[in-house]
């Protein structure tokens, strides 16, 4: 994406809301969406347009995790923290997954392709430990199977929850 | 005429409007609540070092409230230095010393109230925010908002956006003012002023040499006005002058 498309793609974002402060979250949650993060061009422009200051948007984006500053991989990795898939080993899973990428929790790699996180509770604790890609759930999760499924994401394809 | 009540405040009686804050009515009286997070600047109040507990007797019934902010709303006493009170801020306190070791006023207020056996705590090194965000409020009061709280947790901080230079700071100080810990870093030599990473000119008075801040804080206090030349005080003066050599043949 150019410069000047991101530019076009961020006021069509932006004045799709009324200019009033109380929208700022949600169009920011839309730039997070349209680009896999926040633009530094992005939170100005949205500050100007809803006439409050740049710092208070920034104050909220690095408040809420949903939102980054920083562009996000291809794919993102959330692996669930919760009770549940904790004590079923879901640390096991960060750490496989850090030898397979070579990122922590957090982090993005270096081509881009893939973002690790670890979430709280992804609310489906009978099936723990529990990873989600892109959308899809991972479910009763063993450490040999990461591999796999991080091979059949960076190559492009998806795999089914249940295989 | 908003309605008078009459409160105690630690046995003495004190006259106050209906909605004063109970840490208002208290300094009007000489009695003294310490405060960090609470500035005459704002009308509304952070309540946020909690310091200011005081305890409220309305009723019969007996509450822990903060000062800065609770309105009064009928006869009530209040205890500034109640053995729960003064337990609680001291525990407060300590949190607050381990949080900002390097803050003179919270070491001093921690001797003073404080108590021992919190050793346990982890000290933050180097550390002297209370994170109470009056910068923040004084910054966006003026209009300029170039600094805000970001992050948070453990990693909460109050800086510019992207920790840069910000284009929207003026160099005025009011937040380095206005802090109760001096948190706020900057310095100044006789020509510049450094704060929040972006070096500032200053400008004198044309009359007295005093200093006036800087050209951009003094633009920013006018808006589309003319950037005075000169010291308030210079002003005045010349003002009184001229006040004097027309009427002098009156």
């Amino acid at each position: 994406m150019t410069d000047q498309e991101q530019a076009s793609k961020i006021s069509e974002i932006i004045e799709a809301y009324p200019a009033d402060q109380r929208f700022a979250l949600a169009a920011m949650q839309d730039m997070q969406h349209a680009f896999n993060y926040i633009p530094e061009e992005g939170l100005s422009a949205l500050a100007a347009y809803l006439g409050c200051a740049e710092a208070q948007l920034y104050s909220m984006a690095t408040f809420y995790k949903a939102l980054s500053l920083t562009p996000k991989g291809d794919h993102i990795v959330k692996i669930c923290n919760g009770t549940a898939c904790h004590l079923r080993g879901a640390m096991n899973l960060a750490t496989e997954l850090k030898r397979n990428l070579g990122i922590d929790p957090g982090e993005t790699t270096e081509d881009g392709t893939f973002s690790v996180e670890l979430v709280n509770c992804l609310g489906s604790c009978a099936l723990a430990p529990v990873m989600l890609v892109d959308g899809t759930y991972h479910n009763k999760l063993r450490v040999e199977q990461i591999p796999g499924i991080i091979e059949s994401y960076a190559n492009g394809g998806e795999v089914s929850a249940h295989d | 005429m908003s309605e008078k009540l009459t409160i105690r405040i630690d046995g003495v009686e004190c006259e106050c409007e209906k909605g004063e804050y109970i840490y208002d009515v208290a300094r009007r009286n000489n009695i003294p609540i310490p405060v960090l997070c609470r500035s005459d600047a704002f009308s509304d109040h952070r309540a946020c070092c909690r310091i200011c507990i005081v305890e409220v007797e309305e009723r019969g019934k007996r509450k822990v409230v903060t000062s800065c902010v609770y309105p009064i709303s009928q006869e009530c006493d209040v205890y500034t230095k109640s053995e729960k009170i003064l337990e609680e801020r001291a525990v407060i306190l300590s949190l607050l010393a381990h949080r900002a070791p390097d803050a003179q006023r919270i070491a001093d207020m921690n001797k003073a109230w404080g108590r021992e056996g919190f050793e346990r705590l982890v000290t933050i090194d180097n550390e002297k925010c209370i994170l109470c965000g009056l910068c923040v409020q004084a910054c966006d009061s003026l209009g300029t908002g170039a600094i805000s709280t970001v992050l948070r947790g453990t990693e909460k901080k109050v800086d510019t956006p992207f920790d840069k230079p910000s284009e929207f700071c003026v160099g005025c100080l009011s937040c380095a003012n206005v802090c109760p810990t001096g948190a706020i870093e900057f310095s100044q030599d006789e020509k510049t002023r450094t704060i929040w990473n972006r070096t500032f000119d200053l400008l004198f008075c044309e009359q007295c040499g005093s200093l006036m801040g800087t050209p951009e804080s003094a633009r920013h206090a006018v808006g589309e006005g003319e950037v005075p030349t000169v010291c308030d005080a210079c002003r005045k003066k010349k003002l009184a002058d001229e006040m004097m050599q027309t009427y002098r043949y009156v």
